[in-house]
C-alpha cells in the first residue's frame, strides 16, 4: 500500500496571548480587516532591509526566532510570538486538552550553588518561557534563571543577596 | 492477463480486503488519542508517493501462540518498506498501535528485521516509529526473540548507516533498547512514553504514585535523562523535523555528508561577531548567537537541546557542506563542563567521527563543575569520555576559543595537543591554567597576606596576570594557537580551514577498538 | 574674559556630538577621547582631535577617571573642558582640580556643586532661605531609632533618600512604622554601594506629584535668570522618558512664583553657569524644591526649543567670563516642545536594557523635528554604557500640535536592529489622560497596564508573517535542493584511507 499524503488546506496562527488567526492556502498576500481586503508585501532593499509594505507604508520587521512551527516576529518594534498550526494539530490540541485543564505549579530550583544577584519578577507576574526570572552568580557568572514555562509567578523563594544551595527553590509558576 | 479473470480478481480482493482493514472506526480511534496512523506518519514522512510497503499481507501465524489469542490482521502491526526521503533512499518502519496495540509478535519482528538488513546491505539511511504496547504476551518467549534480532540488529549496522528512532506512542519495558540504541531519538509531547518499568509496577514495588508523563514522557527524555535527542509538539512537527534533519546526514559511513545548494546569502565578513561576547569575563551571553552568524543562514540544527544546556550541539552548513557544532554555553552553568554536558558532547562527537562530519568546536569554558555531587557521581569518568571522544576522531577538528579557556578545560574542548588541525582564538580569548584570581591566590599567597592592602595588591597582580599570561597572544607566540583572528573574519578563515581539511587522512592504528571509560 | 579656544569633551554619546556642534559654530576646537569600548562611535568623527586612550586594562572608564581626563586636557592643550552630563559633571573635585590646572571647567563654581551635592546641605540652605520644602529631617539621619522618631515627627508615607545620591538608586518609601527599621538599613546600605557614602536622610512623601523643573542661566557676575519650566512626570523608576515644555499644569502666575524661587536658591550658592532647580507640585499646586542639578540636563533641548536660546553657547560664554546678555523680560516661551528618548530597551520586558548593533537608522528630516543622537546605522548600543539611541524633539505652535507632529514623527523613524522605546511614545501619545497633561510621577506604574499598544491588524499582519514562514519551510516544494552525489564523490586519496580503514 502506498499511502496518500493528505493536503493541507487551512493554517492557523495562535498568538501566545491566545488569539488566533486563520489562513486559507494557498497563501495570498491579503489581509482582511474589518470586511475590507488590503494587500500585504514583505520586501527587503537595500536602504531599509526587511520591511513589510502595509497601505503604502513601510513597517520595520524581523524573523526574531523561528523554532519548529513556533514563530517569533518583531513587527514594528513589538514582539508577536506564535505556533502556526495545521487542521491536524490543531485537532490533536483540542484533543489533548480535554482530561488536563486544570492548573499546574512548576517549582524553578537553583541549577547550581551560588547567590541571588537579582529577583527580577515578583508574586503574580505573568511570565513568558524564557522569560528571566533571577539572576544567578556561580563559577563567577551571572547566570538567568529562566522560566520552562508559561504562567504566573506564584511564589518567590529567595531574595537578592542570598546565597542559595543546589535545588533551593527560586520561584514557583503556575500554568494556566 | 485477462483483469477479468480468476487469478486477477483474487488479487484484487486481496487488496480490497487490505484497505477495509484499515477501517475508518481504526482511524478514527488512533486520531482521539491525537496520534496518527502508521500509514499517515510514512506519507508524511516520505516524498509523496515514494513510499513501497513490503509484507502488507503477511499475518501472524498461530504457531507461536501459547496463551490467548492473536487478531489475524495482515501486516501483523508493523508497516515496513522503503522510499525517498529528498529524493534519497530510506528503509523504515512504523508500527501500527490500532493491531493488537502495536504489540511485537514474531512476524512483526521479522518484517522489521527484513528491513533492517536490507537497509545495511544497501547502505541507506534507517528510521523506526515506534507506537507500541511492548513484546506480545501471548506469543511468549517468540517475541522476545524478536527484540533480540533487532537489538542485534541495531548494534551490528551502528557506525555503519544512520539509525533514528521517532517514539510516537508507548515503548516499554525491553522495546525501550531498540530507541536506545539508535543514533538519535526523537519524541513527540504528550503521546509518547519511554520506561522500562511503568508506573504499575512503580507503584505496586516502590509506593511511589507516577504519572507515564512524569515517569517517561518526552519532556522528562529530553530535559533529564537525555535519552530523546529531539522532541516536539505534535507529530507533524515531529516527522518535519526528521526530514529536515536527515538531510545533514550521509547515507552510509563510505560517504560523505549531502551538500546543500548554498546561496551565498551569508556575509564572510560579519562585524556583528564583535559585538558578542562581553569584555566583562562575568557576564554571560548566547553562543547560540555566535555559531548562527558564522554557519550557512538558517542552517545550525541544534541536537539534544533541552539536556546538558552548559554545551551546545548541532549540525550547521558552511557553504553547504555539513559539520558537526560542539560549543560551551556560557548563558548556561557559566558553560562549565559537567557529567552531563561531557556524555552529551562525546557522543555528538563520535556520531560526526562515524560519518564522517567534520567538527567545529567553540570554547567558552570556565572548567569543570567543582562539588562532591559531581565528584562522587563520577566527573573523573565521565570527562574522560569526552577526552577519548575528541582525540579518536580523525575528522576534519578546528576549535575557535571565544573567551575563556581554563585549566583541564582547555585541554578537553579539542586543544592543538589532543589533535586539532586549526585552533583560532579571538582577542578576547583567556588561555591559561586557571582563572585570574585562583593563580594569584596559589601564587603570591604569601605577599597577599603580608600586603598592607591586599585587595589593591591583588588588582594589581590580576592585572599583571591578564596581560602577561591569560592572553591569546602568548599562546599564538609559542604555537599552541595557529592564529588570534578578528571575530569579524571568523566565517571566512573557518571556511577556507574546512577546505584545506577537506581531503583528511588519518592513519588509525589497527586494534578491534579503543576501551572508552564507559 | 578669556577667550576659550579648545575644548577636551570629557564624554561620549550625543551629548558630545551636541557640544561639540555649539564649539564649532562658536570657532572652537574640540577634542574628543576614543575609548576601546565603542572605537567607532560617531562623536568621533566631530572631533578636531581625537585622544586615543589606550589603557584597555583600566579599573574605570576614562570618563570617570579625573586624573587622567585633567592629563588628556592638559596633553592636547585645551583651555577648557565640558563635562556633560552623567558621569562626573557634578562631581565638585573633579571641578576644582580643573581650576587648580589652568582649566576652565564649563560649569558652575565647585563650591555650588558640592552644596547642591550633598542632599542635607542642600536642604539647610534651603530652608536658611524660605524654600518651600517637604518636611524633613535636618541632616543625615544617624540610625534606625533616630530614623523611627523622625518619620513618626513628619508623619508616613515618607521617603529615605541617600544624602549624595541622585537618580533614584537608594530612594525607599515607607508608608508604616513597622517597615522603617529594615528600609532604612536597606536604603543606607544600597547608598553606600551607589555613591560610597552610606548617609541617607527622610522626607515627608509627596503622593502623585508632578515632577517639574526650572531651567536656571547665571553669570559670574552675579546675575540669574531662569528659562521656564520643563514636565518630566512621564517617567519609570525615576528614569524620564518624555519631557516637554513647558508643562500642561502651569499658569503665568505658578510659572512666575516657582521661577522666582529657583532663582532665589540658586543666588543663595551664587551659582552660575546652566543649573536645573527641580521641584514636586503636588494636586493642590504647593511646589517643594526637591534638589538642583549643576549640570546640562538630558532634557535641555526642548527649553532651547521654546526659547531659541542655545544653552551650550550661553555655558560656554558664561565659563569664559561673559555677562549673561539676557535679560528676564526677555525671555518668551513659544511654542511647544516634546522630547521623546528613544533607547535601546526591550519595553514588552518592562524596559530591559536591549543592546545591540543598529543596522539602520533614520529620522523624519522636518523643521518640526529636531534629533539629537550620537549613533548612526553600525553603531553599538554597547552595555557598559546608557541605552539611549536619540532624542527626537519635535516642536508645534501648541501641546495638542505638538502631539500630532510628534505622532506623525515617531512613525518615520526606522531604526533596525534592536529594540527600542518607540512603541511606548507610539502607545503615549495617543493616550487620553497624556493628552489631557493631568499625568503625575504615578503615570507610569499605576495608570497603565501595558507599555505599548497592540493593535489588532499589527498581530493580523504579523500572523500573516508567520504563517508565510511556515508554508515557505515546510509546505513549498522548491526547499533547499539537497545533492546526494556531491556527498558521494571522493577523491582517491579519500577514498584509498575509507576502503582500507574497515
Amino acid at each position: 500500500m502506498t499511502p496518500e499524503r493528505p493536503t493541507i488546506k487551512k493554517l492557523y496562527a495562535l498568538s501566545n496571548e491566545g488569539h488566533k488567526f486563520a489562513f486559507s492556502l494557498p497563501l495570498k498576500n491579503v489581509i482582511r480587516v474589518n470586511g475590507r481586503d488590503y494587500t500585504v508585501e514583505l520586501c527587503e532593499d537595500e536602504k531599509y532591509g526587511v520591511h513589510i509594505l502595509w497601505k503604502n507604508r513601510r513597517y520595520p520587521v524581523e524573523i526574531v526566532r523561528t523554532k519548529q512551527n513556533r514563530y517569533e516576529i518583531l513587527f514594528n518594534d513589538i514582539s508577536h510570538m506564535f505556533t502556526v498550526e495545521t487542521p491536524v494539530s490543531m485537532q490533536r490540541k483540542k484533543v489533548l486538552r480535554t482530561g488536563k485543564g486544570k492548573s499546574q505549579a512548576l517549582v524553578v530550583r537553583a541549577p547550581m550553588p551560588g547567590k541571588i544577584i537579582d529577583v527580577l519578577v515578583r508574586e503574580g507576574t505573568a511570565v513568558m518561557k524564557g522569560e528571566a526570572l533571577v539572576i544567578l552568580e556561580a563559577m563567577k557568572m551571572q547566570n538567568e534563571i529562566q522560566s520552562d514555562v508559561t504562567g504566573t509567578v506564584t511564589r518567590i523563594g529567595v531574595k537578592a543577596g542570598q546565597n542559595v544551595m543546589k535545588d533551593d527553590i527560586l520561584a514557583e509558576i503556575t500554568v494556566k | 492477463m485477462d483483469i477479468n479473470g480468476k487469478y486477477f480478481r483474487s488479487f484484487i480482493e486481496r487488496e480490497e480486503a487490505l484497505k477495509k482493514q484499515y477501517s475508518a472506526e481504526r482511524i478514527r480511534k488512533q486520531h482521539s488519542k491525537g496520534k496518527l496512523t502508521a500509514h499517515e506518519r510514512i506519507a508524511l514522512l516520505f516524498d509523496e508517493g515514494t513510499f513501497e510497503e513490503i509484507d502488507a499481507y503477511v499475518t501472524p501465524s498461530d504457531q507461536g501462540v501459547e496463551f490467548g489469542k492473536v487478531e489475524l490482521a495482515f501486516g501483523d502491526g508493523v508497516v515496513t518498506g522503503h522510499g525517498k526521503i529528498d529524493g534519497r533512499l530510506v528503509f523504515a518502519f512504523a508500527q501500527d498501535f490500532t493491531i493488537m496495540g502495536g504489540s511485537l509478535g514474531i512476524v512483526h519482528a521479522r518484517k522489521i528485521a527484513k528491513v533492517q538488513e536490507m537497509a545495511l546491505k544497501m547502505g541507506a539511511p534507517f528510521i523506526g516509529i515506534n507506537d507500541s504496547g511492548g513484546a506480545r504476551i501471548q506469543e511468549g518467549i517468540a517475541s522476545l526473540n524478536g527484540y533480540a534480532v533487532i537489538f542485534n540488529n541495531i548494534i551490528q549496522s551502528s557506525g555503519i548507516i544512520p539509525q533514528i528512532s521517532v517514539v510516537m506512542g508507548p515503548a516499554a519495558g525491553g522495546a525501550v533498547y531498540a530507541p536506545a540504541l539508535t543514533d538519535w531519538v526523537f519524541m513527540t509531547s504528550h503521546t509518547s512514553y519511554m520506561f522500562v518499568t511503568g508506573p504499575n509496577v512503580v507503584r505496586e514495588v516502590l509506593n511511589e504514585e507516577v504519572t507515564s508523563e512524569d515517569l517517561g514522557g518526552a519532556e522528562v527524555h529530553a530535559r533529564r535523562s537525555g535519552v530523546a535527542n529531539m522532541i516536539y509538539d505534535d507529530e507533524e512537527n515531529t516527522i518535519i523535523a526528521v526530514r529536515k534533519f536527515l538531510s545533514y546526514l550521509p547515507s552510509n559511513n563510505l560517504e560523505n555528508p549531502p551538500v546543500a545548494d548554498f546561496t551565498g546569502d551569508t556575509p564572510d565578513f560579519n562585524p556583528k561577531l564583535r559585538d558578542i561576547v562581553p569584555d566583562d569575563p562575568n557576564k554571560p551571553y548566547d553562543v547560540r548567537d555566535v555559531i548562527t552568524q558564522i554557519v550557512d543562514r538558517n542552517s545550525f540544527f541544534e541536537t539534544s537541546e533541552l539536556f546538558a544546556g552548559n554545551i551546545i550541539t548541532g549540525f550547521g552548513r558552511f557553504e553547504g557542506r555539513t559539520i558537526g557544532v560542539v560549543a560551551n554555553q556560557p548563558k548556561v552553568l557559566a558553560g562549565v563542563l559537567d557529567i552531563d554536558s561531557s556524555t552529551k558532547g562525546a557522543r555528538f562527537i563520535r556520531f560526526c567521527d562515524a560519518f564522517n562530519i567534520p567538527i567545529l568546536t567553540l570554547e567558552d569554558v570556565p572548567g569543570f563543575l567543582p562539588g562532591k555531587d559531581q565528584e562522587h557521581s563520577g566527573i573523573i569518568r565521565h570527562g574522560a569520555k569526552l577526552l577519548f571522544a575528541y582525540a579518536e576522531a580523525t575528522v576534519p577538528r578546528i576549535t575557535v576559543i571565544l573567551r575563556k579557556a581554563y585549566g583541564g578545560a582547555y585541554i578537553v574542548m579539542n586543544s592543538k595537543g589532543m589533535g586539532g588541525d586549526f585552533n583560532f582564538a579571538w582577542p578576547s580569548a583567556e588561555i591559561a591554567v586557571m582563572g585570574p584570581d585562583g593563580a594569584v591566590a596559589i601564587l603570591y599567597r604569601r605577599e597577599l597576606t603580608e600586603a598592607k592592602d591586599p585587595a589593591a595588591l591583588k588588582k594589581e597582580l590580576v592585572k599583571k596576570y591578564r596581560e602577561k599570561v591569560a592572553n591569546p597572544f602568548i599562546a599564538d607566540e609559542k604555537g599552541y594557537i595557529d592564529e588570534v583572528i578578528d571575530p569579524a573574519q571568523t566565517r571566512a578563515k573557518l571556511l577556507s580551514a574546512f577546505s584545506a581539511l577537506g581531503n583528511k587522512s588519518v592513519k588509525v592504528p589497527s586494534r578491534k577498538h579503543g576501551n572508552m571509560p564507559l | 574674559m578669556t577667550k576659550i579656544t579648545r575644548i577636551l569633551i570629557a564624554n561620549r554619546g550625543e551629548i558630545a556630538v551636541r557640544i561639540m556642534r555649539t564649539a564649532h559654530s562658536m570657532g572652537i576646537e574640540c577634542v574628543a577621547v576614543r575609548t576601546h569600548v565603542e572605537p567607532d562611535a560617531m562623536y568621533l568623527s566631530f572631533a578636531d582631535i581625537i585622544h586615543e586612550e589606550e589603557d584597555e586594562m583600566a579599573e574605570i572608564p576614562v570618563f570617570l577617571d579625573v586624573e587622567k581626563l585633567i592629563s588628556i586636557a592638559l596633553k592636547t592643550k585645551c583651555d577648557a573642558l565640558h563635562p556633560g552630563y552623567g558621569f562626573l559633571a557634578e562631581n565638585a573635585y573633579f571641578a576644582e582640580k580643573c581650576r587648580d590646572n589652568g582649566i576652565i571647567f564649563i560649569g558652575p563654581s565647585p563650591d555650588a556643586i558640592y552644596k547642591m551635592g550633598n542632599k542635607p546641605v542642600a536642604r539647610q540652605i534651603a530652608l536658611r532661605h524660605k524654600i518651600p520644602m517637604a518636611m524633613g529631617t535636618h541632616g543625615s539621619v544617624a540610625n534606625e531609632d533616630e530614623a523611627i522618631h523622625q518619620a513618626a515627627r513628619i508623619g508616613y508615607p515618607v521617603i529615605i533618600k541617600a544624602a549624595s545620591g541622585g537618580g533614584g538608586r537608594g530612594m525607599r518609601i515607607v508608608r508604616l512604622e513597622s517597615e522603617m527599621e529594615k528600609m532604612f538599613i536597606l536604603a543606607s546600605r544600597e547608598a553606600e554601594k551607589a555613591f560610597n557614602d552610606p548617609s541617607v536622610f527622610i522626607e515627608k512623601y509627596i503622593e502623585n506629584p508632578k515632577h517639574i523643573e526650572f531651567q536656571i542661566l547665571g553669570d559670574i557676575h552675579g546675575n540669574i535668570i531662569h528659562l521656564g519650566e520643563r514636565e518630566c512626570s512621564i517617567q519609570r523608576k525615576h528614569q524620564k522618558l518624555l519631557e516637554e515644555a513647558p508643562s500642561p499644569a502651569l499658569d503665568e502666575e505658578l510659572r512666575a512664583r516657582m521661577g522666582e524661587t529657583a532663582v532665589r536658591i540658586a543666588r543663595a550658592v551664587g551659582y552660575y553657569s546652566a543649573g536645573t532647580v527641580e521641584f514636586l507640585l503636588d494636586s493642590d499646586r504647593n511646589f517643594y524644591f526637591m534638589e538642583m542639578n549643576t549640570r546640562i540636563q538630558v532634557e535641555h533641548p526642548v527649553t532651547e526649543m521654546i526659547t531659541g536660546i542655545d544653552l551650550i553657547e550661553q555655558q560656554i560664554l558664561i565659563a569664559s567670563g561673559g555677562k549673561l546678555t539676557i535679560r528676564q523680560e526677555d525671555v518668551r516661551l513659544k511654542g511647544w516642545a516634546i522630547e521623546c528618548r528613544i533607547n535601546a530597551e526591550d519595553v514588552q520586558a518592562g524596559f530591559a536594557p536591549a543592546p545591540g548593533r543598529i543596522e539602520r537608522i533614520s529620522f523624519p528630516d522636518e523643521p518640526a523635528v529636531r534629533v539629537d543622537t550620537g549613533v548612526r546605522a553600525g553603531s553599538s548600543i554597547v552595555a557598559s554604557y546608557d541605552s539611549m539611541i536619540a532624542k527626537l524633539i519635535v516642536t508645534g505652535k501648541d501641546r495638542h500640535d505638538a502631539i500630532i507632529k510628534t505622532k506623525l514623527a515617531l512613525d518615520k523613524v526606522w531604526i533596525k536592529g534592536t529594540k527600542t522605546t518607540l512603541p511606548f511614545f507610539r502607545m503615549l501619545m495617543r493616550n487620553p489622560l497624556f493628552q489631557a497633561g493631568t499625568f503625575t510621577t504615578a503615570f507610569i506604574e499605576k495608570d497603565l497596564e501595558k507599555f505599548h499598544t497592540n493593535s489588532e491588524y499589527e498581530e493580523t499582519i504579523a500572523a500573516w508573517l508567520a504563517t508565510k514562514l511556515f508554508v515557505e519551510e515546510n509546505l513549498s516544494e522548491r526547499k533547499t535542493g539537497i545533492s546526494f552525489d556531491q556527498g558521494r564523490e571522493l577523491t582517491p586519496w579519500l577514498l584509498r584511507k575509507r576502503l582500507t580503514q574497515f
